[in-house]
């Protein structure tokens, strides 16, 4: 008789009432009972840690309440343990009467007394011990017991209870250390056993798009002037400053996952460097020989000084944009997160292809493209750092954003790497996994 | 008798069942029901009321079963695009009475550790493919495709044992 293999299963197991073995129970009433003594210990050492704290943070208080009166004189007002319940002609200054519980229990009655006669006749047993030397007088207190216990001992006990919590801190901290290390482990080889596991999504391809802003560490000068090797009479505007605009950068990245943390990536962009040279003039003079690093377009007739000519010669800016194509090479290692949320180190380096290299003049009304740049070497390198974040929306897309640093190596023929850009960038985009 | 020991009572037995289609041994079973039991009484706040207690009761030890079996055996599943995976119903010739337990037991035991959780998940826990590819992190055709194998390789099981009856 043929039946579904499905079914032939399935209603067997419906029909069979296999028994729980009966050893399970106890083990698990063990299990119950090793728990509930866990959870009490922690308890108990939370809230022991916690007395510990308050007692060291409060027991220099009554130390105080306790000691500093005790250095007094006591010709006129000495104050007292009163033991003695015979004791006559007491003032009991009850607002100097300590508040803490543990004095009260232990029956120490603090107070201030007047001595109507001389010490000598005073009936109060007095704190200070008495020693060979009237001068020298050592303070003690005295426990539940009214045994006599120097400040000495006091401070001891203090000292050793200090200890007792540094060490008990430190085998808290240890513990919790190793706790850390311990799970970190045990996360680590169960991401690493679904990475194995994972036999696809290993590639993800992210276009991307941002923003960056370029910059140079040297002084912050134009590299558009006379070259810095001449020495030429008018310097033009070597020396004018040259920020860094912001610009744009868009393009893909390519990532493969090698392993459980660490990522190769790669991918084409597109990048912007655009720097402003201000603080220029339209000038009448043209020289014969071009003192700049500016390859001026055909038909383009005007110049550029950081000194008038005339006054009110109109005022310029030089707006200079470097647009690469580049493809980077990094490595992406996953620092920490889970299956949502990643934060990744990236390091490597980029090479750099010239794509476009533009001069643009721009005056209050206009702007007009005068020509580029001679100095400016078709292929260059940068090295590259940054940090990346990734969140999981789901399986297979990824939403990546990163910010990278990148200095840029052999930009210039004529200025050393000093002068080569950098860039502080920030992309984002939305991944997809296969 | 305490609140633990009457839900222990109520179902041990159901969940033993479940223990011991995931485990290569009793033993290992009885760990599992330990196991199971502990992470229930820890979590049952976490029992919403959504559906029966049984129900939910059997998802934890499905859970803790799965999660022991992962680390016990090592599982690389078979990727299939899920085009091309024809659903077929798999028929044996048997006379039901003369099978057990045991002997079906023996053969989900006997499959690649795979295809067990993949027959075991769907077949007799009656999860969808779509579940398990969540449980599992694989595709549904995966899962399709791993199930389809899994049935295949217990009809070759089940004739080969039949003809040598005969």
């Amino acid at each position: 008789m043929s039946k579904n293999i499905d079914k032939l299963f399935k209603d067997k197991f419906k029909e069979s009432k296999a028994t729980a073995p009966t050893e399970a129970w106890p083990v698990i009433q063990a299990k119950l009972k090793m728990r509930r003594i866990n959870r009490l210990i922690y308890t108990f050492s939370v809230l022991g840690f916690l007395g510990l704290i308050s007692f060291i943070l409060f027991s220099p208080q009554t130390e105080k309440t306790l000691s500093k009166p005790l250095q007094k004189n006591t010709s006129l007002k000495n104050e007292v343990i009163l033991k003695d319940a015979n004791v006559k002609d007491v003032n009991v200054n009850k607002d100097k009467l300590p508040v803490s519980k543990p004095q009260e229990d232990s029956k120490k009655l603090y107070a201030t007394i007047t001595t109507k006669k001389e010490s000598k006749n005073n009936t109060t047993k007095f704190l200070y011990k008495n020693n060979t030397k009237t001068s020298k007088k050592t303070p003690f207190f005295k426990n539940k017991l009214g045994y006599a216990i120097s400040e000495k001992v006091v401070k001891g006990r203090i000292n050793l209870l200090g200890y007792s919590l540094d060490s008990l801190d430190y085998s808290v901290k240890k513990n919790l250390k190793a706790e850390r290390k311990k799970r970190r482990k045990k996360k680590d080889s169960i991401e690493v056993e679904k990475f194995n596991n994972e036999k696809g999504r290993r590639w993800n391809v992210v276009p991307v798009f941002g923003a960056l802003n370029s910059g140079r560490f040297s002084e912050n000068v134009s590299t558009l002037g006379t070259l810095r090797a001449v020495t030429y009479p008018d310097k033009y505007f070597d020396d004018n400053k040259s920020s860094g605009l912001i610009s744009n950068i868009y393009g893909f990245n390519v990532v493969f996952r090698a392993t459980n943390r660490l990522s190769i990536q790669t991918g084409i962009f597109s990048k912007e460097l655009r720097f402003l040279t201000e603080d220029l003039f339209l000038s009448e003079f043209i020289p014969d020989v071009n003192p700049t690093n500016i390859i001026y377009n055909p038909g383009v007739e005007v110049r550029f000084s950081n000194t008038p000519d005339i006054v009110g010669s109109e005022s310029v800016s030089l707006s200079q944009s470097i647009l690469y194509m580049e493809m980077p090479f990094e490595f992406k290692y996953r620092m920490f997160g889970d299956s949502k949320f990643n934060t990744n180190l990236v390091g490597g380096f980029s090479f750099l292809y010239l794509n476009k290299n533009e001069i643009r003049a721009k005056t209050n009304t206009s702007s007009r493209s005068i020509g580029r740049a001679s100095n400016v070497l078709t292929t260059s390198t940068s090295l590259n750092i940054g940090l990346d974040l990734e969140y999981h929306l789901s399986k297979r897309l990824v939403l990546n954003s990163a910010v990278m640093f990148k200095k840029h190596y052999n930009t210039y023929k004529d200025y050393n790497n000093e002068y080569s850009p950098y860039n502080v960038g920030m992309h984002v985009g939305i991944g997809y996994k296969f | 008798m305490s609140a633990q020991a009457k839900l222990y009572s109520l179902f041990a037995d159901k969940l033993f069942n479940v223990c011991l289609k995931y485990s290569r041994t009793p033993e290992d079973a009885q760990d599992t029901l330990q196991d199971s039991f502990m992470v229930i009484f820890k979590d049952i706040k976490k029992f919403k009321y959504k559906g029966s207690f049984e129900g939910w009761a059997k998802r934890v030890t499905v859970n803790v079963a799965l999660q022991k079996f992962r680390k016990k055996s090592s599982i690389k599943f078979d990727d299939i695009e899920e085009s091309k995976i024809p659903e077929e119903k798999v028929y044996v010739d048997v006379e039901e009475k003369e099978i057990s337990l045991n002997f079906l037991l023996s053969l989900i035991n006997k499959l690649p550790p795979q295809y067990q959780l993949i027959f075991n998940l769907y077949v007799l826990d009656e999860y969808s493919h779509k579940e398990i590819s969540e449980i599992l992190d694989i595709s549904v055709g995966t899962s399709k495709s791993n199930l389809s194998r899994a049935r295949k390789l217990l009809k070759k099981e089940i004739d080969a044992i039949k003809k040598l009856q005969l």
